[in-house]
C-alpha cells in the first residue's frame, strides 16, 4: 500500500511533462485555492468544536449515552458502548480517546473492545463532514441527508455487535 | 441545524450554569483552538492536494480516470454533468483507498460542481451519504492503536470492520435512493 502515492505522483508528473503541461504554473494555481477553502472551513469547525466541547464538559454526553442505552441494548449494542456510538458521529478525536479508555478498562481482545474497533473503523464522524464539505456551500437543507447517514452509521453499529459475536 | 445548535448550546450551557460556571467560557474556547489547530492542519492537505489535483486535471489525467468509473456512477447519481463526475470519481476512489487528506478537498470540488446545475439536490445527497458513512477499506488509526497496546491479533477486526463500513454505505445508498430520488425532475 505505501508503493500507491509515491507511484502515482510520479504517474502524474510525468503525464504532465508528456502533455506539455507547465507543471510548476499548475501546482502553484491549485495550492492558491487552498487558503480560500479553509477560511471558509473554520467559521463552521469552530461551531462545531464549541458545540461539542460543551457538550462534553457539561456532562450531557454522559447523561444522553446513559439515558439511550437501554434502547441500545435492546439492538444488541452492549452499554459499554453507548457513549462511543453517540459521540463518534460529531468527534473523530474523542471518539479515539473512547476507544483508548476502552481498551484500557476492558482488554484489547475482549468482546466489548473488538465491538468497539470496529464501531470506531466503520462509522464516520457525520456533523464534521457536514460542516467541511458545505462550509460556504450554497446547499443549506441537511436535515434529511444527515438522519439518513446517521441512520446507515447505527445499522453498522447494531451489525458490527452482531458480527464480532460471530466472527 | 440551527435547532440542534439552540438545543444543545443552551442546555449544556445552563447544565455547566450550576455544576461549573468557569467551565463554559473554558470550554468553548478550547473547542475553538482545536478547530484552528485542524483548519491550519487542512488549509496544509488542501495545499497539497490541490496542487497535485490541478497538475493531474491539467495533464486530463482526471478525465480519462473518471471515464473509468462512469459506469459505477450512473447507477449511483445517474446522470452527471461532465465536471462533477470527474471530482467524484477522484472523491471516492480516494476515499476507499484510504487517502483521506485528498478526499476532501475533492469533496469540495464535487459539491461546488454541483450546485451550478439545477435539480441536483438528489446527487448532492447521494454524494454527502456515501461519504459521511464512509467507505474506508483500512481502519489505520484502529490498527496502529491496538498493535501499540500488544493486541493478540489486532488485525483479526479488517475484515468486521470492512463489511459494518459496507453495511451502512449500503443502507444510506438505499435510502437516499427511496427517499429522495421522487424529488427529481
Amino acid at each position: 500500500m505505501k508503493y500507491i502515492l509515491p507511484a502515482m505522483f510520479i504517474l502524474i508528473i510525468a503525464c504532465a511533462l508528456f502533455k506539455k503541461v507547465r507543471p510548476y504554473d499548475a501546482f502553484v494555481a491549485g495550492a492558491g485555492q487552498a487558503i480560500p477553502f479553509a477560511a471558509k472551513l473554520f467559521p463552521y469547525l469552530a461551531t462545531i468544536f464549541v458545540l461539542t466541547e460543551l457538550f462534553e464538559r457539561s456532562g450531557a454526553a454522559d447523561a444522553v449515552s446513559s439515558f439511550l442505552a437501554p434502547a441500545f441494548r435492546l439492538l444488541g449494542i452492549p452499554p459499554e458502548l453507548s457513549k462511543l456510538v453517540l459521540v463518534k458521529p460529531f468527534s473523530g478525536n474523542g471518539a479515539l480517546a473512547l476507544l483508548t479508555e476502552i481498551y484500557e478498562t476492558y482488554g484489547v481482545d475482549g468482546y466489548i473492545a473488538r465491538c468497539a474497533s470496529v464501531i470506531y473503523g466503520s462509522s464516520e464522524t457525520v456533523f464534521y463532514v457536514a460542516a467541511v464539505y458545505f462550509a460556504g456551500a450554497k446547499t443549506k437543507n441537511l436535515t434529511a441527508p444527515i438522519l439518513i447517514s446517521l441512520f446507515a452509521s447505527l445499522c453498522a453499529c447494531v451489525f458490527a455487535c452482531f458480527i464480532c459475536l460471530v466472527m | 441545524m440551527n435547532v440542534i445548535f439552540a438545543l444543545c448550546f443552551s442546555v449544556c450551557t445552563l447544565i455547566l450554569l450550576f455544576t461549573d460556571p468557569d467551565g463554559a467560557l473554558a470550554a468553548m474556547l478550547s473547542g475553538g483552538e482545536k478547530a484552528l489547530a485542524l483548519t491550519l492542519k487542512m488549509t496544509v492537505i488542501y495545499a497539497v492536494w490541490l496542487g497535485i489535483f490541478e497538475l493531474a486535471e491539467r495533464s486530463r489525467l482526471t478525465e480519462k480516470f473518471a471515464r473509468l468509473l462512469k459506469p459505477v456512477n450512473r447507477f449511483l447519481f445517474g446522470e452527471l454533468p461532465e465536471k462533477a463526475n470527474e471530482y467524484i470519481s477522484l472523491n471516492i476512489s480516494a476515499n476507499m483507498l484510504g487517502m483521506s487528506g485528498a478526499t476532501t478537498p475533492m469533496g469540495i470540488k464535487s459539491i461546488r460542481e454541483l450546485e451550478k446545475y439545477r435539480n441536483t439536490e438528489y446527487q448532492i445527497a447521494m454524494f454527502f451519504v456515501i461519504n459521511a458513512t464512509s467507505i474506508q477499506i483500512f481502519p489505520t488509526s484502529v490498527l496502529a492503536l491496538r498493535t501499540s497496546l500488544n493486541a493478540a491479533a489486532p488485525s483479526d477486526i479488517i475484515l468486521p470492520t470492512i463489511l459494518a463500513t459496507a453495511v451502512s454505505t449500503a443502507a444510506g445508498i438505499l435510502l437516499v435512493k427511496m427517499f429522495l430520488r421522487k424529488k427529481r425532475k
